[in-house]
């Protein structure tokens, strides 16, 4: 009898362990979105610069050694269309979307230019902001309404942060 | 000569339309300081900007009040650097960084409300490059650089942490630290 009690208290203790060490690998896990992850690894073999809305991804996905801006529907794993976003003669470099995925700022190079654009999905258009000073912009993010963005600038060897405000 | 006025209305509305066509641009601040400053991320709300400076030597991710200029206190973003992809929540309640702990790059996300640190190691041997945070706080996507081609995968936050909605702004803002 008595040695059965001390059989149960160890056995006790290491039972709680073993929850406590369980709990707390529990904690650490995220949960990966398998449906939709394999929707975009199907989808494409290369997917960089990710920026997600409320209820959407944006991303540079590599089409045939070419960089492409691509928006996703999270929820309907499907490809939302963005008429007039990517050109033949560019290269997107950095995209960021607001958070009800009506407008995106993005930053390509087109020839010997670094274009920072907003790109309105209502009416399908890009409007070019220009950066005063004068600088190189590299990376771009928007707030959720779409109407203020921060963006990485280079001037005079050294990286800047600069937020601007749109009133349009 | 004498031009007719409804000749001058019609330049006037064409300049008033063509002035509309232009990109209207307030800049709120141009440079922070003399630092390299890399990697900026808004919150939703648009009054915090995350970004990574030079700290002793280290890329270390600060927080910034666009409001006021202020750099916010962050709990848990002294070290394991260095730090890189910083991404906020709606409010700025959460902001997501990835970090190194040893000899492992990891995604971090601290709760500016409770002071609580979510440590996520990446699962298999990928390394975590840059990562988004939905602007409530409940999917996080990273990037992967895996077999020399660039991935992202979505995470599912919302058993993990409490959302960052719009609605919250009042509550947040009464207890936290940094109108204090």
């Amino acid at each position: 009898m008595k040695s059965n009690n001390c059989f149960k208290l160890p056995f006790c203790i290491y039972f709680v362990f073993l929850l406590f060490s369980l709990s707390g690998c529990a904690s650490n896990e995220m949960r990966p979105m398998y449906g939709l992850n394999n929707f975009l690894f199907q989808s494409s073999n290369s997917l960089r610069e990710p920026s997600l809305g409320s209820k959407w991804l944006v991303a540079l996905v590599n089409y045939q050694g070419k960089d492409q801006i691509e928006m996703i529907d999270i929820n309907r794993k499907k490809r939302i269309p963005l008429p007039g976003i990517n050109r033949a003669d560019s290269q997107p470099i950095s995209v960021s979307i607001s958070a009800n995925g009506e407008r995106l700022a993005l930053i390509r190079q087109r020839a010997d230019q670094t274009e920072l654009l907003i790109y309105r999905r209502k009416v399908a258009s890009l409007q070019p902001i220009v950066l005063s000073p004068k600088g190189i912009p590299r990376r771009v993010s928007l707030d959720s309404s779409g109407r203020v963005l921060a963006v990485q600038v280079s001037r005079s060897g050294k990286w800047d942060v600069e937020v601007i405000r749109l009133n349009v | 000569m004498r031009i007719p006025n409804y000749k001058i209305l019609i330049c006037l509305i064409s300049c008033i339309g063509l002035c509309g066509c232009f990109s209207r641009v307030d800049r709120l601040q141009g440079q922070f300081d003399i630092r390299n400053q890399e990697d900026p991320a808004l919150s939703g709300d648009g009054t915090k900007l995350a970004l990574i400076v030079d700290y002793k030597g280290r890329p270390t991710v600060e927080l910034r009040d666009l409001r006021n200029g202020q750099i916010l206190p962050l709990r848990h973003f002294s070290r394991n650097q260095p730090h890189s992809s910083p991404s906020l929540s709606w409010n700025g309640r959460y902001i997501a960084v990835i970090a190194q702990r040893r000899n492992r790059r990891l995604a971090i996300i601290e709760d500016r409300l409770t002071g609580r640190r979510y440590q996520f190691p990446i699962p298999g041997d990928r390394i975590p490059v840059r990562l988004s945070l939905a602007p409530d706080g409940s999917q996080l996507a990273l990037q992967f650089a895996e077999n020399g081609q660039w991935r992202v995968e979505l995470f599912d936050l919302r058993q993990k942490i409490e959302l960052d909605l719009p609605s919250g702004i009042g509550l947040f803002q009464s207890t936290s630290d940094e109108d204090s």
